[in-house]
């Protein structure tokens, strides 16, 4: 009796390859026939570190096509989990030590940190840029250094962030459709609170949830943490105008948001306690098996825009790079190759639902995207997404910045603090003033 | 009679709901259907008796083993902290060698390096040391917090152990060596099962090094893997979590409820002065 | 005498034997307690980071840190957490045991299940009090809202002062068994034989615990707050489980700070120098206890 998850994982694929073999439609597919350029290197083995997956799927067709991989080229691939903010320590440390994994899937400016111990996967890059489309300039900031003309990193994509909310309660709340624009949002949220449906976004120390709502206000409105030399730019009209229109949004929402952490808000939405919030597509995945009685009711929007009128939010970036130490770089580089091709890149994101959004233009005409169109905001997560410590360059500065919540923990000071703008605004320029000089 | 009770039994309830609540909580939450978790018309009851979560921690984690990794430092690092603590012990009660007062001082003296202090240098050592993400590596590692205290407790109650033992046996001819093991290990044994609870405890309970020092999910002791693995994104799989704490808690438990006894007369012949 | 045994009599004699025997003890805490301590003085004046050794800086780290407000802050609230919690477990812990040292049924059973939040693993035991403390999901506070107690959940975590409260109630709830358990023993030594020669002169309640109790219990008092306050001082796991140091810094301490900027953010000097700060208070407490031990 096959369990049931591989049967669905069974279902999900054999719809997966359907799409792969309308991959034949996709620009630049016909890559897909012709020899791969890297060639594992004899009795390679492969260590991969990679991240948990936010929805079941995600882990087990990653490992069903690594074992293709060890079939078809005989490359045995071990595949090491960690919870998705671990990766980045982890990887540091193999840095640092000079053995570990060969490939790791981290986040963010991690290839910044330590580029000088990174394989340059320029050839890579360059090869897949040219196969399926082309990469998003955000995947492009994450992943090459200008200062060495090289690509440090392999972009993967994003795991994508939209709003997601219970449409009988935003008609309740007097709205036919979801408002484009922050005026429109804020009046959603009071009209939400007024039916005693609040909704909820995390202000806490939620390494996702809490990131990703302060940026798209913060830059919604034109603020941002540096400018391109890395100078420090939060100080501003449009960083105070941000937090003011944050500190009234705070006044509608759920109690205790300032307590959140990652699955709070996954949490409290299922509980049927908060009507909307920001999240990636887990929440209606889980619905959907658990909760079938409100899944229908489960609706995603892109985030609204503020009067820069572009859409501009945070998601989280996953890159993959190689250490300079592994001893067989071929092999992980064709690896890396064999997992993004449309063959595997297609039923991996079909299965998670559209979980994660790649970072190869090419794979924006998926079916899954259109096959709900529930799904289909999640589509634009690249394209809308920006890099942390946007507007300066990627490195360690930013990343720092980014785990000790310095943005997050200025919009909670004026909202639960009771801070003016002006002095959170202070207190984080000081911040980041000490961060970004000594790294 | 009743007022005697009532002065009793009236703050030891208070003072069980205080300390119990929360194993409470784990052992609802672990038998709680999924639904229920989030939504029920009465969170301290099952509606809906559940083992699915047991068996899911069970058999989709690696719970077990790192069930037995923690058994097995756990058990390690006890054996070895008593075991140096004893002799340690001995030697600065009863040996009297050259320097003894200040080696003493400096035992005590580690344990005011925590590991929370300590996490950050030693991982570099460790790494020098090719010890890093090898499981055995911890019974040394933890015995640096053990064998202070051990040692501490041991010289205490050695301390008590009357001198004509050792006096008459020596007149017999017996050298130091199977004094420490015949004659005094013997009496002894409530002082080291005392230290080996203490010891057990504090390795079972151990967190920061194991987090630090240990990477592969192979590796991982109870807490760690809880921690790290059952926090999937952005969901906390809680009826998981709380069967696995509740399995967790159980042998420290164990141990305590057999042993209480002699923890404490332990303890008192150490501080009687 | 043969070559044999003339050796195992000069092993024997206690100069060398006591060597011998303390060698081990000495061995470990030398090798993983005082090298690595020197090591992360060292590091903590260095730029290293997690995947690039640094420079030598001097004390820079530590002019950064005492300007850093987060700093700042994390020290006094690790102070205030160690104060409010020790008293706490100090107050109540005596009082438990003065309950369990008399003479009741079930008094093996009580004993035994008084010391569960001790002895359970307390990254487990932290995640119940999550769950317990959650702004929606808290069966304490649906308790109180049933009992109309309070109108609507509390927010435990949500706000600096509630987190920090929060969190040395949990902190008192996990020592308070170490406590109650210590006094025991110390109860149990005290002969019964003061009591009643106090209870002759007329004094008793009260009187007998403020005048042979207390003050008996004055040595044992002494070691279990030293050692619990270096603990408390330094405690990682139950803080970082329930609020990460959040919200907005507020329940940093020096331990979760250190993490934060060593491990996460990798910045291995300053997050040494961190870590090493509280050594002051440190050497503080271990005069305390030094002397109370010779004492002895």
């Amino acid at each position: 009796m096959l369990h049931p998850d591989r049967r669905r994982f069974l279902e999900l694929s054999a719809a997966g390859l359907g799409a792969a073999g309308l991959a034949g439609a996709l620009p630049g597919a016909a890559g897909a026939a012709t020899a791969s350029p890297f060639k594992p290197e004899k009795g390679a083995t492969l260590q991969l570190l990679r991240w948990t997956g936010f929805v079941k799927n995600d882990d087990i067709i990653w490992a069903e096509h690594t074992k293709n991989f060890t079939a078809q080229t005989g490359v045995p691939v071990e595949i090491q989990e960690l919870n998705w903010p671990d990766v980045t320590p982890k990887a540091a440390l193999a840095a640092q030590v000079g053995s570990g994994p060969d490939i790791v899937m981290g986040w963010n400016d991690d290839p910044f940190i330590y580029p000088d111990k990174l394989l340059d996967m320029s050839d890579l890059a360059e090869y897949m840029g040219k196969q399926h489309g082309g990469y998003y300039d955000t995947a492009r900031a994450y992943c090459y250094d200008p200062d060495v003309k090289r690509w440090v990193a392999l972009p993967v994509g994003v795991t994508g962030n939209a709003v997601v909310y219970r449409q009988s309660w935003m008609r309740e709340a007097g709205f036919e459709s979801f408002p484009k624009d922050f005026p429109g949002f804020l009046k959603l949220a009071q009209g939400l609170k007024k039916i005693d449906h609040p909704c909820g976004f995390s202000l806490g120390h939620a390494v996702g949830d809490a990131n990703s709502w302060t940026h798209l206000v913060l830059w919604g409105f034109g603020g941002k943490q540096t400018n391109p030399d890395n100078s420090i730019a939060i100080n501003s009209s449009e960083t105070a105008n941000a937090l003011e229109y944050a500190r009234q949004l705070y006044e509608v929402m759920i109690p205790g948001v300032s307590g959140w952490l990652d699955p709070s808000n996954n949490q409290a939405f299922l509980a049927g306690q908060c009507s909307m919030t920001m999240n990636g597509i887990s929440i209606w995945y889980v619905a959907k098996d658990q909760f079938p009685a409100m899944a229908p009711d489960i609706f995603h929007a892109l985030p609204p825009y503020g009067p820069s009128k572009q859409h501009s939010i945070m998601n989280n970036f996953t890159s993959a790079y190689i250490f300079k130490y592994s001893k067989y770089p071929q092999a992980a580089k064709e690896y890396l190759r064999y997992m993004l091709d449309e063959a595997q890149a297609a039923p991996w994101v079909t299965g998670m639902r559209g979980y994660v959004t790649l970072a190869l233009k090419g794979y924006a005409e998926l079916p899954i995207w259109t096959s709900d169109p529930k799904i289909t905001p999640y589509r634009d997560s690249m394209e809308v997404t920006r890099f942390d410590g946007y507007n300066g360059r990627p490195g360690r500065a930013p990343a720092q910045a980014l785990d000790e919540f310095v943005i997050v923990d200025m919009f909670a000071d004026v909202a639960v603090n009771k801070m003016t703008p002006k002095d959170a605004m202070r207190k984080a320029e000081a911040r980041l003033m000490t961060i970004y000089k000594h790294t | 009679m009743i007022a005697r009770n009532a002065r009793i039994y009236g703050p030891l309830a208070l003072y069980g709901i205080f300390l119990l609540l929360p194993f409470y909580w784990m052992i609802v939450t672990t038998f709680k259907s999924q639904p229920e978790l989030l939504n029920s018309p009465n969170p301290f009851l099952i509606f809906h008796f559940t083992f699915s979560h047991i068996t899911d921690l069970l058999t989709q984690t690696q719970y077990g083993r790192w069930f037995a990794n923690t058994l097995f430092v756990s058990v390690g690092a006890t054996v070895l902290s008593v075991f140096i603590s004893y002799i340690a012990a001995y030697a600065i009660i009863r040996l009297r060698f050259p320097g003894w007062q200040a080696v003493s001082t400096a035992i005590f003296l580690a344990y005011i390096v925590p590991p929370a202090i300590l996490f950050i240098p030693l991982a570099t050592v460790i790494i020098q040391l090719h010890w890093f993400d090898r499981l055995w590596a911890l019974i040394p590692i933890y015995a640096t917090f053990l064998v202070p205290f051990c040692t501490w407790l041991m010289i205490g109650f050695l301390k008590t152990v009357p001198r004509e033992l050792e006096e008459a046996a020596r007149v017999d001819g017996a050298s130091n060596i199977s004094i420490l093991w015949r004659i005094i290990f013997p009496i002894a044994v409530p002082g080291l099962i005392s230290a080996a609870i203490f010891s057990f405890t504090l390795s079972w309970n151990e967190y920061l090094y194991a987090l630090v020092y240990m990477s592969s999910s192979g590796n991982k002791t109870v807490s760690v893997g809880m921690t790290t693995e059952l926090i999937r994104g952005d969901v906390f799989q809680w009826g998981q979590l709380m069967a696995g704490a509740l399995i967790g808690v159980l042998p420290a438990v164990l141990v305590y409820f057999f042993f209480v006894e002699y923890y404490v007369a332990g303890l008192s012949g150490s501080v009687k002065e | 005498m043969t070559g044999g045994s003339r050796l195992r009599s000069r092993l024997d004699s206690p100069r060398v034997l006591g060597i011998v025997l303390v060698a081990p003890a000495a061995i470990l805490l030398l090798g993983l307690i005082a090298y690595p301590l020197l090591w992360g003085v060292w590091l903590s004046m260095t730029s290293a980071t997690l995947g690039a050794t640094g420079v030598f800086v001097g004390l820079q780290n530590y002019a950064v840190i005492l300007a850093d407000p987060v700093f700042r802050g994390a020290a006094m609230f690790s102070v205030l957490y160690t104060l409010l919690a020790e008293a706490g477990k100090l107050a109540l812990g005596l009082a438990l045991a003065l309950i369990l040292n008399q003479s009741f049924r079930g008094q093996r059973a009580a004993r035994a299940l008084m010391l569960l939040p001790w002895v359970a693993p307390t990254v487990l035991s932290a995640l119940a009090w999550l769950w317990l403390l959650d702004p929606q999901f808290s069966a304490v506070s649906w308790l109180l809202v049933r009992m109309h107690l309070i109108s609507r959940n509390l927010d435990f975590l949500g706000t600096p002062a509630s987190a920090r409260a929060s969190l040395i109630v949990v902190n008192i709830w996990r020592g308070l068994p170490y406590f109650a358990i210590g006094y025991l023993a110390g109860l149990q030594s005290i002969s019964k034989d003061l009591y009643e020669a106090a209870a002759i002169d007329g004094a008793a309640g009260w009187q007998a615990f403020r005048r042979i109790t207390w003050p008996l219990l004055a040595p044992i008092t002494t070691i279990l707050v030293a050692f619990s306050s270096i603990f408390t001082l330094t405690d990682f796991q139950l803080i970082w489980t329930i609020t990460r140091g959040g919200p907005t810094d507020a329940t940093q301490v020096f331990t979760t700070l250190a993490y934060q900027r060593a491990i996460v953010a990798g910045q291995l000097g300053e997050g040494a120098a961190i870590a090493i700060s509280p050594i002051v208070f440190m050497i503080v407490l271990a005069f305390f206890v030094v002397r109370s031990v010779r004492e002895q």
